[in-house]
């Protein structure tokens, strides 16, 4: 476990990305707008070895964590700023990114998951907003795109099945998105000087577990996949356990699908070894 | 599996083979129950559950179901519904938050776990207790809007039990103390997402919430509910708040003790009070005129100390931080006012401090309580009374009860268990990520 003031963690971190060629494992870090790198043998209060922040870096709530082996880059969602940000691998301290994609072209909103195709050259993003004209759904750009411009395609609708996603794990050696689509609600922002503005005070919120829409893990292609469309894989359904996953990765060695589930506060691990079966990607 | 506390990343080793498992953790916990003779899971299907998705709970709803099917039938892979070949869930719970109500001799915890609350006879546990203790009353389920739970208080005055949740249900729910089961609070208040502890204030009638993403405290009404507003609230840059969590109000002396991680972000990079779907960038609010310098910061952890009629972006009173304080992401803070002195759950290095009620400064704690035979494990929760001392274990099963003197490596006089010795804890804490460790075949997670 690593944990501790010197390990520059916070309580709230939703991403995390591993490098498997330098062994390095990465994380945001958004109340302190950081992203920091630890060695992948990293254990109890133990510093990371580097750690991008400050004004320089353009990081303002940092959320999820990519890395790119094959080019040497980590991409970076912050919804604070509702951008995306690349940075050598090596950034450390103030540094610039080396790319940043943003703007209304891009349809960045509440960032949330980040993924990466170097051998497509591709890059993913999970979003979700109720902001209007907010895409809740997969946003797929070129890997090097930069600036104000408009995904390539977009992956949102009601036969995605997805209400609200978090973390995405891409596999680059099929091209396979694995979403994780939590599907609970989520309550409108809070202002401590208005507290729900705008909402009748009769009104009662719904708690996020109670939605009625079950959350599930879902596969679709970064390559071909565009608009309103299903899943081609799916891990749902009572026998899963799961209810509401908000992350996901893979082992594709051992043909596994790994996700967590904050309803039940554990870890559960499938077996789906047609997933990561090279060759051409899942036709539904 | 490593056992853990409620923040860093845990590194879980994946066992060979692969078991068929199917509804191995409803069966655990159902086994669980059974041999602990406590609640640990709403009844299946049954009770006072509402068609949706309870809390800890998977749903057998018919929208979902629907749903599935819909899915399902969409997609090319129709084995979609099959059992995990592993899964890491800690069917006991976990204790976060603690108060003693010594009008009525009797101990409230949060468990985040599980996600509910447990109250005990003040004086259970023993020493060398193998068992799980059995609560006085538990409240869990779906009505109780009881989550990703943090701080609790009881206000024996008014016999009301408050709790509050630290992340995703954004709400404090009150409850009557004799409530238990999957009850309905008598009280809802929306409070600002990331509100971690509680302290009430008796004088004035109010509470005051802690809130890790504004870096800020607020008080409201002790009988506010739904959306009423904050009374006032400490914020800003002078304040010294830095991911604020363990708040105390010490009405003898007119001050409110806050304890920071400190991670830090100035206001600038703040664009709402909340995780989710901000309604404005930086940019949109500023109109694109925003400032790039402004920057996050580590700062040292620290416990920083206000006036109690502190309102605004206030300088505290006093700061305790540094080396020599060996404050080290310090989570419930409580303070002994009839002998003035400062008890802090100190979760980085697994010990409780104590310090000089009046303590400012680098200085070196009076007291400190650490060392294996301490069984302190990732302390969340800390509460003196007129001789004892609890502490609230995330990273073990256990709450522990010292005499309030007690200091260096010494076994607690009592624990109390929620499972039986020598299980393990997940250490999760709402896991919302997850990497895969091809190199050490592991799985790693963020809390």
């Amino acid at each position: 476990m690593i944990q501790g003031q010197a390990t520059h963690l916070s309580r709230t971190t939703h991403g995390i990305a591993y490098d498997a060629t330098h062994d390095e494992i990465i994380a945001p870090n958004p109340l302190a707008a950081a992203v920091v790198i630890f060695r992948g043998g990293a254990t109890g209060e133990e510093a990371p070895v580097r750690t991008i922040q400050g004004a320089r870096s353009g990081l303002s709530r940092p959320e999820t964590v990519a890395v790119d082996e094959k080019n040497g880059e980590i991409y970076v969602g912050d919804p604070g700023d509702r951008r995306v940000l690349v940075y050598r691998r090596d950034a450390d301290g103030d540094a610039a990114p080396v790319r940043t994609i943003q703007g209304d072209k891009t349809k960045l909103l509440q960032i949330v998951g980040i993924a990466v195709d170097p051998i497509r050259d591709l890059l993913v993003v999970s979003t979700y907003s109720r902001l209007p004209g907010g895409v809740t759904g997969l946003l797929i750009f070129k890997r090097t795109d930069s600036g104000n411009v408009a995904p390539q395609r977009v992956i949102a609708g009601p036969k995605t099945g997805i209400t609200r996603l978090r973390q995405i794990a891409l596999d680059p050696a099929t091209g396979r998105i694995f979403v994780a689509a939590i599907n609970n609600e989520y309550l409108p922002p809070y202002d401590v000087d208005k507290p729900r503005a705008g909402l009748s005070p009769d009104i009662d919120l719904p708690s996020p577990w109670n939605t009625g829409s079950q959350g599930f893990v879902g596969v679709w292609n970064d390559e071909g996949d565009d608009g309103d469309v299903a899943p081609h894989s799916l891990i749902m359904g009572r026998s899963t356990g799961i209810v509401h996953p908000a992350g996901v990765t893979f082992n594709a060695k051992s043909g596994e699908v790994i996700a967590p589930d904050a309803v039940w506060n554990g870890l559960f691990t499938f077996l789906k070894p047609e997933l990561f079966n090279s060759g051409s990607q899942a036709s539904r | 599996m490593t056992a853990a506390s409620a923040a860093g990343l845990l590194f879980l080793s994946l066992p060979a083979g692969r078991p068929s498992i199917e509804q191995m953790f409803v069966a655990q916990t159902r086994a669980a129950e059974e041999a602990e003779n406590i609640c640990l899971m709403p009844p299946e299907d049954g009770g006072a559950r509402t068609s949706q998705a309870p809390a800890g709970q998977p749903p057998s709803q018919t929208a979902a179901a629907a749903q599935a099917a819909r899915l399902t039938a969409a997609a090319a892979d129709t084995s979609s519904d099959l059992p995990p070949v592993r899964m890491v869930v800690d069917p006991y719970p976990s204790f976060n938050g603690v108060f003693v109500d010594t009008t009525a001799n009797r101990v409230l915890m949060s468990d985040t776990n599980r996600k509910s609350l447990l109250m005990y006879e003040k004086t259970a546990g023993s020493a060398a207790a193998k068992a799980a203790e059995t609560p006085l009353q538990q409240i869990m389920g779906p009505e109780t809007g009881i989550g990703f739970i943090a701080g609790v208080a009881i206000d024996a005055a008014h016999h009301e039990l408050f709790a509050v949740n630290n992340d995703v249900e954004d709400r404090l729910v009150v409850f009557d103390d004799t409530a238990r089961g999957n009850a309905k609070p008598k009280r809802i208040l929306y409070v600002p997402h990331q509100s971690w502890g509680i302290a009430l204030d008796h004088r004035r009638d109010e509470i005051a919430l802690s809130v890790q993403t504004p870096n800020m405290y607020v008080v409201f009404k002790r009988d506010a509910k739904k959306f009423d507003p904050p009374v006032r609230s400490v914020r800003g840059p002078h304040t010294g708040m830095a991911d604020p969590h363990g708040i105390y109000i010490d009405e003898t002396h007119n001050e409110v003790f806050v304890a920071n991680h400190g991670n830090y972000r100035p206001a600038e990079l703040i664009t709402s009070y909340t995780a989710y779907d901000a309604r404005e960038s930086r940019q949109e609010r500023s109109g694109n005129a925003f400032s790039e310098t402004a920057r996050g910061n580590f700062v040292a952890s620290s416990v920083t100390v206000y006036d109690a009629d502190a309102k605004g972006d206030a300088a505290p009173l006093r700061t305790i931080s540094g080396p020599l304080s060996r404050i080290d992401w310090p989570m419930g803070v409580v303070v002994d006012e009839a002998d003035n002195e400062l008890f802090v759950a100190n979760n980085g290095d697994n010990s409780i401090l104590v310090f000089p009620r009046t303590a400012s400064g680098n200085v070196q704690p009076k007291r400190v309580i650490r060392g294996p035979l301490t069984g302190i494990k990732g302390p969340m929760g800390v509460y003196v009374t007129k001789d004892e001392l609890f502490v609230a274990n995330f990273g073990d099963h256990t709450a522990l009860v010292f005499p309030r003197l007690a200091a260096g490596n010494v076994a607690p006089k009592r624990i109390i268990r929620n499972a039986p010795a020598g299980k393990e804890t997940s250490g999760f804490g709402n896991p919302y990520a997850v990497a895969y460790d091809s190199k050490r075949e592991e799985v790693l997670v963020p809390n």
